[in-house]
């Protein structure tokens, strides 16, 4: 098993519900907690990627901050649309460094993951880097 | 440049002149309905503030909530997690004053804890001759609660548009804020 930023794998960030040209989503897969995609208020948030092939994930981990709930999606079309639903997690908030959460996918095989947060701790969220195991 | 979007909770007690003035604001000073008409349930405004020296800017998604008592309960149902509060009275009414502190009683409890950023106005300012609330008084009580104060005509279009232009640039600040927190963290 191995933990790979989706870049690594030729994915990309096709949809994300929030921009400020500072903090692009493209920042989420690049693998650099450094860098991050900032969203701009109100919940929910979402953002989308998208892997050039099938792929199958045991897990994703998730480095971001004042995130309260993710739900994650997929579907297998070349679409961004009819996503089911794979899992949901509650984090924990923290104070002075990140949230980092591992979200078990069982090897599911997705074209697209959606990442949907449907409420955080704050006004505003940021999503760090997502690592896939796959 | 960042677009930032709020929803800000308009309450106060009925007839203070909440829509008329959210319609002078969304307008930008071209529409005062003179015909009162009750708002009985929640209406939403959209409207994009550009905050001045930046090129930021706010959307706001004001949520217009009925005032009268008896409809107030259905319409907290529709007031989700605002990000903004805008408390207005009727400087001729001495009541709708007082009242103002039940108001803030019922948003606190749709915020989670967290601090929202909030004005008082106090509106009417035209009505002069049978002025109740003096303003010195209502600028203590919104300090006590954390709230900047701002006096408004919408009948004479007078300053409509300072409390909500306020509470769009303390937004954009506190985004810049948790921007500068952020970059701060360290990794997990």
């Amino acid at each position: 098993m191995t933990d790979s930023s989706p870049s690594s794998l030729g994915a990309k960030v096709v949809v994300a519900s929030s921009s400020d040209e500072s903090h692009p989503p493209e920042n989420i897969i690049d693998g650099n907690t450094q860098t991050f995609w900032m969203s701009t208020g109100l919940f929910p948030q979402e953002f989308i990627i998208r892997f050039p092939e099938p792929t199958s994930i045991s897990a994703v981990t998730v480095d971001s901050h004042n995130v309260k709930q993710l739900r994650i999606e997929k579907n297998t079309s070349q679409n961004a649309s009819q996503f089911e639903f794979v899992t949901e997690k509650d984090f924990e908030h923290t104070e002075g460094h990140l949230q980092s959460n591992t979200l078990s996918l069982d090897g599911s095989s997705a074209i697209h993951l959606r990442f949907i947060i449907t409420t955080g701790y704050d006004y505003f969220v940021s999503v760090h880097r997502v690592t896939v195991q796959i | 440049m960042v677009k930032l979007r709020a929803r800000c909770l308009l309450v106060g007690d009925a007839a203070v002149g909440k829509s008329a003035l959210s319609h002078v604001f969304h307008s930008d000073g071209t529409l005062f309905q003179k015909n009162y008409s009750m708002t009985t349930g929640v209406e939403l405004l959209v409207k994009c503030v550009n905050i001045p020296e930046t090129s930021d800017s706010v959307e706001l998604y004001i949520t217009d909530s009925a005032g009268k008592e008896t409809l107030v309960e259905a319409c907290e149902k529709m007031w989700g997690e605002p990000s903004l509060l805008c408390l207005v009275f009727d400087l001729t009414s001495e009541q709708s004053f007082a009242n103002c502190s039940r108001w803030m009683e019922r948003v606190r409890g749709h915020v989670q804890g967290l601090q929202v950023p909030g004005v008082l106005v106090g509106n009417k300012s035209d009505l002069s001759a049978r002025r109740e609330v003096q303003t010195a008084v209502a600028q203590d009580w919104a300090q006590s609660q954390g709230l900047d104060y701002h006096e408004t005509s919408a009948r004479e279009m007078e300053n409509c548009d300072a409390p909500l232009l306020s509470l769009a640039r303390t937004f954009q600040s506190l985004y810049q804020e948790r921007l500068e927190n952020i970059q701060n963290l360290s990794p997990g």
